[in-house]
């Protein structure tokens, strides 16, 4: 019992926390009008105080029910009587927290203090939504509901989801769907090559058609992904196979757009370049700094490898942007008017462009994969695992290093090239530090070294947020938390790399070959 | 065996070493002559602007100093990048701007002034408590930081922590941002302190400002330090941190609870880290969710500078950053937009010319 009013507590003022940092960072309101659309009872772009208390209710129970369910999982005694009281009072305690809060901003609102200094998404009329439309009794009604809600989703979580027959269901559908995937007709399915042609051929295909239906937000959007993927695959080179942590991708990113741009814009230099020209000497350029900056500092350990990149990226984009080399590089305002492909004297439109950025993408997912699988990538994953080892086998550990980051830099330096063409501008804020850390997170979030990984992680980190444009401003918030959560709960990645698992597999046949099972000194 | 895989590293280091010292050789050629150019040839500045320089650079260094020693303290202890360790400086600074206004708020009339507030009326406590605020909520921060993003990756590769950093300072920056709004606010100081108030000091046949912030900072951040130089070395708290340093497995083995060590470590730079938020606050006066973000990497820059993981390092690193960067541009003739271009190549040269920094020992393989 007590371990069941310990767990309420915990997951309660965790949960009530998390509605009080909804409440204040304004999503519960953007939440209640989203939720809103989907029920039908908010008109888009309706005013505040018309959102009906209903939708914030239903918000709040499903956090009291999140709340309730989680803390009634108790290892040791699984009772009914246990789960309800964890759910109880996890509920109460986080109605108790929003409560209050919800006492204390409705009194301020009352006396009319403005907290809006502070606070800027507690307004007077947000203050009224969130007492369910001014009402006075609002904190007992949180207390109640949350209560009510943490009860019901203790019995959920007791009576449905963690109940036995459904855990047998559960296990049987994994049953099945493994021995689907290891029935003969399925297995010689995903190792045919027919079957693979027959599935690149469908994709070609959709990738032709698509861009010129879909209209051009979807051209552009979909382009930043395929750039994205361009630069994934590059710091996927870098960082997933070779192991060199590299902090400050955007330098090559930079070199490649403002070669790119130095080129081609009739300011300030005039040479007026052609676009393919120009690709070409984006790409040479950007591969040329690779080898520049990694000579010197490629025998650096991990970590101050990261940040002296880190340091390089944030050298090159102040130094485009200083007075000193406003004369070269167009200083803050940047190089526009570049120039746009043509092919047969034919000047590109959007969809024409979408499909070049495919190409290119097709190209470098070709060149990733068989530098992978090849020799190279067997020394490059044997530098990541051990340099010490690698070194020992014989292998030009600085040589393969210093590959890579050539490598990896000119896949940014065509990003860069062409990110710069497309929008017919480049300028020092493209090539701020969140690019690095966007491309970095791509990979990861993809799996570390997988190619299909990279292109998952740009749908989901560049995609996907485009659909949801109502959370804007919250983007960035939830790719911060995605990252710490996603680091916590699944570190190898959304599409890991296929080698662990082949390990594992070649371990459990040849036991005596593993390595000693113990704790590693990091 | 060392020897050998010196020799073998030699080997195939060669080009690399060579570019590198010819690099250095004609880095430093440059430098020195631009040195001589502005100091003996152009003479643009009088002692009074070096003093100035000098000033500010020994008062943003005291901060640099105490947030570079929270990187270097979890750095010894958990070798990870504390990548979010200037958004908790950012938090502290919050921390004691909402207490400053607070103070002001609350009325405390006096006998000659019936409008005086409390800030007003009792600066010292105030300024105390705003401090110990600012610094309270870093180290709850800290705190939090490792509980969740941290203690669970302990024994993940090296680059899961730092993702998982990256991602919570990604997080708090913008979280501080939506609760607190994208605006610059502005410190109100008691009247006392306020910003560009101060002792004039001759030098020369003109006067340098000494201002009160810059010098109640400094004052501050030595004290910290010298208190934490006190708690590292001589309570039981700071030798069970040692031991953890050394190695984990074997101080719990003697006894340690290695966790709650790494939990009162993030604590101790959650403090300092506070701490200099506040005095960023009170010194510089204006602040936004944002402030975190530059201070956070050029006080890695100076713990790198003074070889991670060292404490007495970290602190002179912080201090020789903050005056390098005030005096570098003029020394050399420079613009002073390049001011954070000289953290960074300084940054970039420590680690290419000596990578274990000023102070610090060459790490064995196995802490790499």
């Amino acid at each position: 019992m007590r371990t069941s009013i310990k767990n309420g507590i915990r997951l309660g003022a965790i949960v009530g926390v998390v509605i009080l940092f909804f409440h204040l960072t304004g999503f519960s309101v953007v939440a209640s009008s989203m939720l809103g659309s989907l029920l039908a009872n908010v008109d888009k772009g309706a005013a505040m105080e018309e959102i009906p208390a209903l939708n914030l209710a239903v918000i709040l129970a499903l956090m009291g029910m999140i709340a309730g369910g989680s803390a009634s999982k108790n290892k040791q005694n699984d009772k009914w009587s246990n789960s309800l009281v964890s759910g109880a009072v996890a509920g109460a305690f986080a109605g108790l927290l929003t409560g209050i809060f919800i006492f204390v901003i409705g009194f301020a609102n009352f006396k009319e203090i403005d907290l809006r200094n502070y606070l800027p998404e507690i307004g007077p009329d947000v203050i009224d939504s969130l007492l369910f439309g001014g009402n006075a009794a609002a904190p007992y009604l949180y207390l109640a509901l949350l209560t009510v809600s943490g009860i019901t989703g203790a019995a959920l979580s007791k009576g449905v989801i963690r109940a036995d027959w459904r855990k047998k269901a559960q296990a049987d559908s994994v049953q099945s769907f493994k021995t689907l995937t290891q029935k003969p007709g399925v297995q010689k399915l995903f190792g045919n090559k027919i079957a693979m042609y027959g599935f690149l051929a469908l994709a070609a295909l959709l990738l032709y058609f698509l861009p010129t239906q879909w209209g051009s937000y979807w051209n552009y959007i979909m382009g930043t992904v395929g750039i994205y993927i361009l630069l994934g695959l590059g710091l996927n080179i870098i960082v997933g196979l070779s192991g060199q942590l590299v902090l400050g991708y955007v330098a090559f990113f930079a070199i490649g757009a403002y070669t790119f741009g130095l080129f081609t814009a009739p300011e300030p230099h005039a040479i007026g370049m052609n676009f393919w020209l120009a690709i070409l000497f984006a790409i040479l350029a950007a591969a040329a700094t690779g080898v520049l900056l990694g000579l010197p500092i490629l025998s650096l350990r991990g970590d101050y490898l990261a940040i002296v990149t880190l340091g390089f990226g944030e050298i090159i984009r102040i130094l485009i942007k200083s007075d000193m080399l406003t004369d070269f590089t167009n200083g803050p305002s940047g190089l526009s008017d570049l120039t746009q492909p043509k092919w047969l004297g034919q000047t590109f439109n959007d969809v024409n462009f979408f499909h070049l950025i495919v190409i290119f993408v097709a190209i470098a997912i070709f060149i990733a994969g068989r530098l992978q699988y090849s020799r190279t990538g067997r020394a490059w994953l044997a530098i990541s695992a051990d340099q010490t080892v690698a070194k020992a086998t014989g292998i030009n550990t600085y040589k393969y290093k210093l590959l890579a980051l050539a490598l990896g830099a000119a896949f940014a330096g065509l990003g860069g090239a062409l990110f710069a063409s497309r929008n017919q501008f480049t300028g020092p804020e493209d090539h701020i530090l969140m690019v690095s850390i966007n491309v970095l997170c791509l990979v990861i979030v993809g799996g570390m070294g997988s190619i299909p990984g990279v292109v998952v992680g740009s749908f989901v980190l560049k995609g996907v947020p485009e659909l949801l444009r109502d959370l804007e401003s919250y983007r960035l918030l939830a790719f911060g938390a995605l990252l710490v959560v996603m680091m916590v709960m699944r570190p190898e990645g959304l599409w890991p790399i296929g080698r662990p698992a082949m390990e594992a597999a070649y371990n459990q046949k040849h036991p005596k070959d593993s390595p000693p099972e113990g704790e590693v000194q990091s | 065996m060392d020897e050998q895989k010196t020799k073998r590293e030699q080997s195939s280091l060669n080009v690399g070493k060579l570019v590198r010292w010819i690099a250095g050789i004609l880095l430093l050629a440059l430098i020195g002559w631009r040195i001589y150019q502005t100091a003996f040839i152009e003479g643009g500045y009088g002692p009074d602007t070096w003093m100035r320089f000098i000033i500010a650079g020994l008062v943003i260094g005291g901060m640099y100093s105490l947030i570079a020693i929270g990187y270097t303290l979890v750095y010894g202890i958990l070798f990870m990048i504390n990548f979010a360790h200037g958004e908790v400086m950012m938090l502290g600074a919050f921390g004691g701007y909402f207490m400053f206004e607070l103070f002001a708020f609350i009325k405390a009339p006096t006998a000659s002034d019936p409008n005086m507030n409390f800030l007003n009326a009792y600066p010292l406590l105030s300024v105390l408590i705003s401090f110990i605020v600012g610094a309270v909520v870093s180290a709850v921060a800290g705190l939090l930081l490792e509980r969740i993003a941290y203690r669970p990756l302990r024994k993940a590769p090296r680059l899961v922590p730092l993702i998982s950093a990256i991602g919570a300072s990604i997080f708090l920056q913008n979280a501080a941002q939506l609760l607190f709004g994208p605006q610059r606010r502005q410190y109100i100081n008691p009247d006392i302190l306020w910003r560009g108030t101060g002792w004039s000091i001759p030098v020369g046949d003109t006067t340098v400002l000494l201002t009160y912030t810059g010098t109640l900072s400094l004052v501050l951040s030595a004290l910290l330090m010298i208190g934490l130089a006190y708690v590292v070395n001589k309570t039981k708290l700071g030798r069970s941190m040692r031991a953890v340093a050394e190695n984990k497995q074997a101080a719990a083995l003697m006894g340690i609870d290695v966790d709650d060590v790494i939990g009162k470590t993030f604590v101790i730079s959650g403090v300092l880290a506070g701490s200099a938020g506040v005095m960023w606050g009170i010194h510089n006066g204006l602040f936004n969710h944002y402030v975190g973000f530059l201070p956070g990497i050029k006080a890695f820059t100076a713990a790198v500078m003074g070889g991670i993981g060292n404490i007495p390092g970290a602190m002179m690193g912080g201090m020789l950053l903050g005056l390098l960067e005030s005096v570098g541009p003029a020394a050399l003739g420079l613009d002073f937009q390049l001011k954070d271009v000289i953290a960074f190549t300084i940054l970039v040269l420590v680690l290419i010319f000596r990578p274990s920094g000023l102070l610090g020992e060459a790490l064995s393989e196995e802490k790499v």
